[in-house]
């Protein structure tokens, strides 16, 4: 009888330490789903925006990244300013996404104004970042609260159209892609250097714009596969050893960040 | 008597080795696959992977979501 009770005891204490494991478990998935992902604070940084940010650590890589933001922020201003011409012809009450599109425009002279040559170009990057997105999920609440799913997404379709159609993008397209060619360019001359081929016709093609990046990218891997084992390795080892630093240093910026909280 | 305690033993040993499957499939994999960066490890995909990654994509664009 003994016996029977102390085994019994056991089977108990077994079974609380299973529901103590299966409790964290759960409180850990609870944790994650009752999450708030809608709305961000100003150092939350997603995987994307960790990648984003690997190349601010110099003046003109923030520069393409602070325009590229400016471009997300005017094209769902224009969108916002659009969606409430629309509502207001079906008889709708915008004000208050007249509002949220006051301070997105307030936001975006932020970001114009933001100085790309600063030490804290990164932590200023990821906060207007984040404010743009919390505007931007803002206005879109607000919306289905007055429309239907299937009025949404004809509105969707119309302002698609409408953005398309007038071309205001089209500035800020050639802008972030001379950035980024003259980027490219520079990290392509160091690869040539580095190769011994520095008057390789291939840069200036990519910078003119008459050789696509792709193509580019072909052409430098052809160069690199005639070099020796030994070359080969030299160059995979710098470029390897270049990707890598920009990975330390947003990471470092992140940590800096709110001592590393920031990271979701 | 005995085939009581031989039932709750067998319950005890399932008991047993369920926290011990549960506990063995949920733990987080903390040990990080060592990366070899040998001379002979490197084949093209590797050195074309960095080059992508060294350049920007002209394409890219900053996303902070749809207002509709």
């Amino acid at each position: 009888m003994r016996k029977i009770y102390s085994l019994l005891i056991m089977l108990i204490l077994l079974i609380s330490t299973t529901s103590i494991v299966l409790g964290d478990a759960g409180e850990d998935k609870g944790n994650h789903y009752g999450k708030d992902d809608d709305f961000e604070s100003d150092d939350d940084v997603d995987d994307k925006t960790e990648k984003e940010i690997e190349i601010v650590n110099n003046s003109f890589g923030a520069e393409i990244r602070l325009l590229q933001l400016e471009k997300a922020l005017l094209k769902n201003i224009l969108k916002g300013d659009m969606v409430v011409q629309v509502l207001i012809g079906l008889n709708f009450t915008t004000t208050e996404l007249k509002s949220i599109l006051t301070e997105m425009k307030a936001l975006l002279e932020e970001v114009k104004a933001a100085n790309a040559s600063s030490n804290e170009s990164v932590e200023i990057f990821i906060s207007l970042k984040n404010e743009s997105k919390n505007f931007t999920t803002q206005f879109r609440k607000t919306i289905r609260e007055l429309l239907n799913d299937i009025s949404l997404s004809e509105l969707r379709v119309r302002i698609k159209e409408m953005l398309n159609a007038s071309g205001q993008l089209d500035d800020y397209n050639k802008r972030i892609i001379n950035l980024i060619r003259t980027f490219n360019g520079n990290q392509l001359y160091r690869l040539y250097s580095l190769i011994g081929e520095a008057n390789s016709p291939f840069v200036n093609e990519y910078l003119n714009g008459t050789l696509p990046l792709n193509e580019t990218k072909l052409q430098l891997f052809k160069i690199i596969n005639e070099k020796t084992k030994e070359k080969k390795y030299e160059i995979f080892l710098e470029i390897k050893g270049e990707n890598i630093r920009r990975q330390i240093h947003a990471q470092d910026a992140i940590e800096n960040m709110g001592n590393g909280h920031g990271k979701q | 008597m005995n085939k009581k305690i031989i039932s709750i033993f067998f319950l005890l040993i399932i008991m047993v080795s369920m926290v011990f499957a549960y506990s063995y499939f949920t733990q987080p994999t903390t040990e990080e696959k060592p990366y070899d960066y040998s001379i002979d490890s490197i084949n093209d995909k590797d050195i074309s992977d960095e080059i992508d990654d060294l350049l920007i994509d002209e394409n890219y664009e900053v996303e902070i979501g749809e207002m509709v």
